[in-house]
């Protein structure tokens, strides 16, 4: 019988190059989907990490981010619906992030499947992130400077473009999906 | 597999009894001792018994085997009485059958492999009393209304080309390709789930592939859809 989910062979495409990540040769194994054992030539998308580039989808100045850490527990990195914490590469000339910038992003595309309860699976042709908090320098409290306890729910910009999946829902990101176009 | 059932019962019953041992006395001594009964009781018990596992290619050539069988065993007497039964065994055959098919026909044994077959089956028979499922094939634009739990209000519509088919019994899905918002988006949906509310299959592209992953590097006006 046929596997629900045809079996994906990495490409080297999808992984980050520069980085040896530890978990890279296990990721094609264990991508969190079942896979069948039909060989099938497929890219395999994975997490993003540090080091990956995302487009980054409102208004917020900021054009492309560069994960710097996902704030996820799991060890693989970010997927879709997960706060990274990324530099900012390049931004728009006045915008309120700046080039340099370390901000806080939702990520609301993933080039990686995500499985919804129902069996379904969404999967965008991007990585892209929504500014929601921009890391400020200041040398207080070192309590103060974690904010691990915040809550990232408001967007920095005032539009969000391109489609939203369903998942902000879960990830308390009403804003955005207000915001959205589109939703899947 | 039925009729050869009919057709040597005798012969299967030995078989059955002893599947490892090939020789010849022990299989002629369970002859003799079924030979009696055989005439007396035909019962499908015994054929049940037997399993399903050996090779019932059952011809004329076994029943050949099986008279040789008989006549190279050293005991003379029981030896010819033998082989005039199996000579009324194959006259009374039809008469058995005839008897034999008086009594409900027997169910064929369902192996352990068929299980999950025959379960994925009855669950897609399930699920097409509620909602029919149309042909689809790769190549295909469709659209779907899908109810979201989250979104109660309004059914989801998804609409886009059916890029591949992987069939799994009830967990058989469609992956949807369209571009939504100037991003390509592509979503996997078990069409056997009751979430579907409706699946339509608008119009249909010539392609000359099972699976359209091709279009993930072309340019996305092949993958729009009004």
């Amino acid at each position: 019988m046929a596997a629900a989910l045809a079996s994906r062979f990495s490409r080297g495409r999808s992984l980050i190059g520069s980085l040896s990540n530890a978990f890279s040769g296990l990721m094609n194994s264990s991508n969190g989907i079942m896979n069948g054992n039909i060989l099938s030539q497929q890219q395999q998308r994975t997490f993003i990490q540090m080091g990956t580039t995302l487009k980054v989808v409102d208004n917020s100045g900021a054009k492309e981010v560069k994960c710097i850490q996902s704030l996820k527990a799991n060890k693989k990195g970010a997927r879709l619906g997960d706060i990274i914490v990324g530099s900012v590469k390049e931004a728009i000339p006045k915008g309120k992030v700046k080039k340099g910038k370390v901000v806080y992003g939702v990520v609301v595309r993933a080039a990686m499947q995500k499985g919804r309860v129902d069996g379904s699976q969404v999967k965008f042709d991007d990585n892209a992130i929504v500014v929601v908090g921009i890391k400020e320098k200041k040398k207080k409290k070192p309590e103060e400077n974690k904010k691990n306890k915040v809550e990232f729910n408001q967007p920095t910009g005032t539009r969000v473009f391109g489609p939203v999946p369903h998942e902000m829902r879960n990830k308390k990101q009403l804003k955005i999906l207000a915001l959205a176009q589109h939703m899947v | 597999m039925a009729t050869s059932f009919n057709r040597l019962p005798q012969a299967l019953h030995m078989i059955a009894r002893n599947p490892t041992q090939s020789s010849k006395k022990l299989g002629f001594s369970t002859f003799l001792s079924c030979a009696p009964s055989m005439d007396s009781s035909f019962s499908k018990l015994s054929l049940n018994h037997s399993g399903s596992k050996f090779g019932f290619s059952l011809d004329t050539k076994v029943r050949k085997e099986f008279i040789v069988r008989a006549e190279d065993n050293a005991e003379a007497e029981p030896e010819e009485a033998a082989v005039d039964e199996i000579a009324d065994a194959e006259g009374n055959v039809e008469e058995v059958v005839e008897v034999g098919e008086a009594k409900p026909m027997r169910k064929p044994r369902i192996k352990l492999g068929d299980v999950m077959g025959i379960l994925n089956k009855k669950a897609i028979e399930v699920s097409e009393k509620v909602r029919p499922v149309p042909e689809i094939r790769t190549g295909d634009i469709v659209e779907i209304k899908l109810e979201v739990p989250e979104n109660r209000r309004r059914l989801s519509i998804y609409k886009g080309i059916v890029m591949s088919r992987q069939n799994a019994g009830i967990h058989t899905t469609i992956r949807i390709r369209r571009i939504i918002a100037g991003i390509g988006v592509e979503i996997v949906f078990p069409i056997y789930s009751p979430n579907i509310k409706e699946i339509k299959v608008m119009s249909h592209r010539k392609v000359r592939r099972a699976r359209l992953y091709y279009l993930r590097d072309k340019l996305p006006r092949l993958s729009t859809f009004k």
